[in-house]
């Protein structure tokens, strides 16, 4: 489930019914909130454990990946 | 700035109660909220015992309750049922007659979270909406609170701050505390407020690994004729998530003939930790109360009685330690978190131990019979756990 490269979380805005699961199940030490209480995104993710995605009831949130610059 | 003794994050049963109570001991208490309307979006099926609101002196208005229960039914995964229902149990004490009560009810949170915010503003509590904490500093002892309210920003001083900031809670975070979940231990929920789907004052309970892995699926009366369909689910348990679980639910289940005619009329979810309480619940001025603490049944998933009972136990603490003292160390707080450990701890962490070795069964079949029988004796009249 887990990746190695950071990601950059999206949220299906019309889905989202603001539970704030992902929030509360993600490990960031920091907070990683957006304004709307979903995990933020507007900056990559480095953990990208992925969890948040899969904890969501209704699969609202998405992801790419961020490539890494050498 | 803005002096307090105490500022509580966050207005929910837990919050709300804490402020109430230290109030009443003279405390100055500023409860705050980010949301504009409390308890929105709900995400709470909204069933509490009557005996947790007689125990914290929540007035009982028609304003919050939206349907008497008088007990329960808990399901097999396959419909084999247990029926627990107090009008027949106990006659001369639940029912409808002039002297007789409902064992619980369903309220609506929206209007049960405003009532207890009024409650504590007619305490003598200030409250503020649109008022979202930012950061927290220490300073001399004291507490310097940033608040984002409406677009100003204020600093608020004050002795100690009660975080009850629920499920997200930050506040904890931001102490140090360590507040995170286990994926295997947040439970996914979801649930639907129907019209079509007949129930009478029990409070249903679905057990069974295909309709809600780690959890269980729900049906509440909701009044007027509307009805709660929901569930909750561990994760890391299923390939699919709620909603999949509950579309499943209510096309495939041994119910399916009574849910033809459904008609949803509200969507809310909301995550439910069923974890053990948090080992430690205090910092340097500051306590945390409800579910920040995780102070959440875990065999029910039920929260709002043991929020309303732990912002009691912080309320009361306070408005007795700060009138005497002026220490607001994390060593003077733990006196919090003892009186809750012997009012309410001992018994969720025993609730926990349950929990935890039903999950630990492997066999499919032999866990969910086991959470089957446990769930059914978990609300028998002979239950040691039934003021939970």
């Amino acid at each position: 489930m887990s990746k190695s490269e950071p990601v950059l979380f999206s949220i299906a805005w019309n889905a989202c019914i603001q539970c704030g699961v992902c929030v509360a199940i993600c490990p960031q030490e920091r907070s990683f909130i957006s304004h709307f209480d979903t995990i933020a995104v507007d900056r990559p993710c480095d953990i990208a454990c992925m969890i948040c995605e899969a904890i969501c009831p209704v699969s609202a949130i998405d992801h790419q990946s961020i490539a890494v610059s050498s | 700035m803005d002096n307090y003794d105490i500022v509580v994050i966050g207005s929910g049963p837990g919050g709300a109660t804490a402020a109430r109570y230290a109030a009443m001991r003279g405390m100055r208490v500023l409860l705050l909220d980010k949301r504009q309307e409390l308890g929105a979006p709900v995400q709470c099926s909204g069933a509490i015992s009557r005996h947790a609101l007689v125990e914290n002196e929540v007035v009982i208005s028609d304003e919050f309750i939206q349907q008497p229960i008088y007990g329960f039914t808990i399901y097999s995964e396959n419909g084999q049922s247990t029926q627990i229902d107090y009008r027949e149990l106990k006659p001369q004490e639940y029912g409808t007659g002039a002297d007789q009560r409902p064992l619980g009810y369903v309220v609506d949170r929206r209007r049960f979270d405003r009532h207890l915010m009024a409650m504590a503003e007619r305490s003598g509590v200030d409250v503020m909406l649109k008022a979202e904490a930012v950061d927290i500093h220490r300073e001399n002892g004291h507490a310097l609170l940033r608040v984002r309210h409406y677009a100003d920003e204020l600093t608020i001083r004050c002795r100690v701050i009660i975080g009850a900031d629920g499920l997200q809670s930050q506040v904890g975070k931001w102490a140090g505390l360590q507040t995170h979940m286990k994926f295997t231990e947040l439970a996914s929920c979801l649930q639907f407020v129907t019209d079509g789907v007949e129930a009478d004052g029990l409070l249903e309970i679905i057990t069974g690994h295909q309709w809600a892995p780690g959890g269980y699926a729900w049906v509440f009366p909701k009044g007027h004729g509307y009805t709660e369909i929901g569930l909750g689910i561990i994760c890391s348990m299923s390939k699919n998530n709620a909603r999949e679980h509950l579309d499943h639910f209510l096309k495939n289940s041994f119910m399916k003939e009574r849910f033809k005619n459904v008609r949803i009329l509200e969507i809310q979810g909301g995550g439910v930790p069923l974890s053990h309480p948090l080992r430690t619940q205090f910092a340097d001025n500051l306590i945390l109360v409800g579910d920040a603490a995780r102070q959440v049944n875990p065999i029910t998933g039920g929260g709002i009685h043991t929020a309303l009972t732990a912002g009691r136990i912080a309320g009361q603490f306070l408005g007795e330690h700060l009138n005497n003292s002026h220490d607001h160390s994390a060593k003077s707080m733990s006196r919090y978190q003892e009186l809750w450990m012997e009012k309410n701890g001992k018994k969720m962490w025993e609730l926990y131990g349950i929990k935890v070795k039903i999950f630990k069964i492997r066999n499919v079949e032999k866990r969910d019979q086991t959470l089957y029988t446990t769930m059914a004796n978990y609300f028998s009249p002979e239950s040691p756990f039934k003021k939970i």
